[in-house]
């Protein structure tokens, strides 16, 4: 907490309650104003008023800048055990072993774009109270390389780079994230968008992942306990759920179409929630497909109206003939028949958090929601066009994820490009498998 | 062999890049606001941030200041939009109606 007043500029005087304060009764939390500040071991309410009265401090009056130093650009020379530690003891890593960032792999993976290694990319924060951090073309490579990526990836991980958004932004909610790629780009690098999209087994998938979540570790600054305070944090960090859209199978318009981008343009879509959930098996056997999405779809507080479906191309044609044309007919139809008791929307303590203040200003239709009886029906996905549609998977199964994500914004691949092309390996590594089944009987029965 | 290999891999030295991105100190100094000699006959403004929790916290601080220090006067409000907002139209009515303030920070 200190150091995140200092980063403002500003000291702060700060007193502590037992944690956590939400979902305490009454008296506990008397207690907690009577008791003392865990931190301090002083009383509580005197500490509140001595911060209120005791004089200034010189550096309280007087505020300094402050400077962090400039971090060097190479680290001492050490064997490969010793730096492969040093990695771990600091929090450079996601707790795996990673490649070793030397100047011929780094050199290396700057072939993968024509963007000069001084370039500024971005800057980037875990939470936004906290000091963003600069990092050029260069640092995003030292990072590609820790993950293993190869030059042919680079330009997809620069794209990821240049949202300036971090893989696990500080929260204690422990925040999940995806990144889903679409264009000609996800065919050069041979990521996959079949079989087993999500699963540990495409390279391009797992680095291009894992990168994300590096950069946001070393170019974001996330350091746990400090920076970084999710309560139980997120497997999916990980990965990020990274994959492709699988265009070829899909009946539907390609998700960075339906954003504005040309098919032929090579785009990454970030998307940011907590929660998944498998379809409770395949697709129509018994309830359709429409329905069971309405049903999973009220597990969730729909906050900003956002939802994100990953589906199997098979589920996608069967919604297609069921009469939803396009992915914006379904997520019209899930908008419309989603609904749920006013006590169950507002009983959410994220919705308490985020909606009940716009609910309180007037802004609709929170404010007229907030007025309903406990048992009115509300359609808290009022806003079709935050309910994302994608199609991912190999056709083996008719079954889908539903989750809570917001879509949070593309970015361009191509930019990043290098002008002479993709560098790929002569040999394709872990290329996707072929999709064995085609016309989709194959996943049935 | 290939422990042979890794083994003599190992020993070499090896000069590596940091990965760590830059600190930009993009943010400018500010002092504190004087501190006040007495709170008697002061108002004190009680702010929610938004965080779960911290509103029914400071309902029940206002009414420790009620029972034990009544000289103070207490303005408990909530911060408009989410915990991540300004709302600079509070902030100019604390310094213009209010000495001093508490941010309650729930969670």
């Amino acid at each position: 907490m200190e150091r995140d007043s200092r980063n403002h500029g500003m000291n702060l005087r700060f007193s502590f309650t037992p944690y956590p304060v939400v979902g305490m009764s009454r008296p506990v939390l008397r207690r907690y104003i009577e008791g003392q500040d865990p931190i301090s071991g002083k009383p509580l309410v005197p500490e509140l008023l001595e911060a209120l009265t005791k004089p200034l401090a010189d550096q309280e009056k007087n505020a300094e800048r402050v400077e962090r130093p400039a971090r060097p650009r190479l680290l001492e020379p050490d064997t490969e055990d010793n730096l492969q530690r040093l990695f771990l003891e600091n929090g450079w890593t996601d707790g795996l072993p990673i490649v070793l960032p030397t100047h011929e792999r780094v050199a290396e993976m700057l072939l993968g774009t024509s963007h000069a290694p001084d370039e500024v990319v971005g800057r980037m924060t875990v939470t936004t109270t906290q000091e963003r951090i600069e990092y050029t073309v260069e640092k995003v490579a030292v990072n590609a390389v820790m993950a293993g990526a190869r030059p042919e990836h680079f330009p997809v991980i620069l794209a990821i780079a240049a949202t300036q958004e971090p893989a696990f932004p500080s929260s204690t909610t422990s925040f999940a994230r995806m990144v889903v790629v679409n264009g000609p780009i996800r065919d050069e690098i041979g990521m996959n968008s079949g079989v087993g999209a999500l699963s540990p087994f495409n390279f391009a998938n797992s680095v291009i992942g894992r990168a994300w979540t590096l950069m946001s570790i070393n170019l974001a600054d996330s350091r746990l306990g400090e920076t970084f305070m999710g309560s139980q944090g997120h497997n999916l960090n990980y990965n990020n759920m990274c994959c492709a859209e699988n265009e070829e199978k899909s009946v539907w318009e390609p998700f960075h179409v339906q954003k504005g981008f040309k098919p032929e343009e090579s785009v990454i879509s970030l998307f940011r929630g907590w929660s998944v959930i498998n379809s409770m098996g395949a697709a129509n056997a018994v309830r359709p497909a429409s329905e069971e999405t309405v049903i999973m779809l009220k597990a969730f507080p729909a906050l900003r109206s956002a939802a994100t479906l990953v589906m199997d191309p098979l589920v996608a044609k069967g919604l297609k003939d069921q009469g939803f044309k396009t992915k914006q007919d379904f997520s019209r139809w899930l908008s419309e028949n989603v609904k749920i008791p006013a006590e169950q929307y507002w009983g959410a303590d994220i919705i308490y958090a985020f909606v009940a203040p716009l609910a309180r200003q007037g802004i609709e239709p929170f404010a007229s929601w907030s007025k309903l009886p406990k048992d009115a029906p509300i359609a808290p996905y009022h806003d079709p066009r935050q309910i994302n549609i994608l199609v991912v998977g190999g056709e083996t199964n008719p079954l889908w994820l539903t989750t809570d994500f917001v879509y949070t914004q593309s970015s361009s691949v191509d930019k990043w490009r290098p002008k002479g092309g993709i560098r790929r390996d002569a040999r394709s590594i872990r290329m996707p498998a072929a999709v064995a089944c085609s016309d989709g009987t194959c996943g049935i029965g | 062999m290939a422990q042979t290999t890794q083994s003599t891999l190992g020993s070499s030295l090896q000069t590596v890049l940091n990965p760590q991105g830059q600190p930009t100190g993009a943010f400018e100094p500010l002092s504190m606001a004087p501190r006040l000699d007495s709170l008697n006959g002061k108002t004190v403004y009680l702010v929610d941030v938004g965080f779960a929790g911290g509103y029914e916290f400071l309902e029940e601080l206002r009414a420790w200041f009620s029972r034990n220090m009544p000289a103070v006067e207490t303005i408990l409000r909530r911060k408009q939009g989410n915990m991540f907002l300004d709302d600079p139209e509070l902030w100019a009515e604390v310094k213009g109606k209010g000495h001093a303030v508490i941010f309650g920070v729930g969670g």
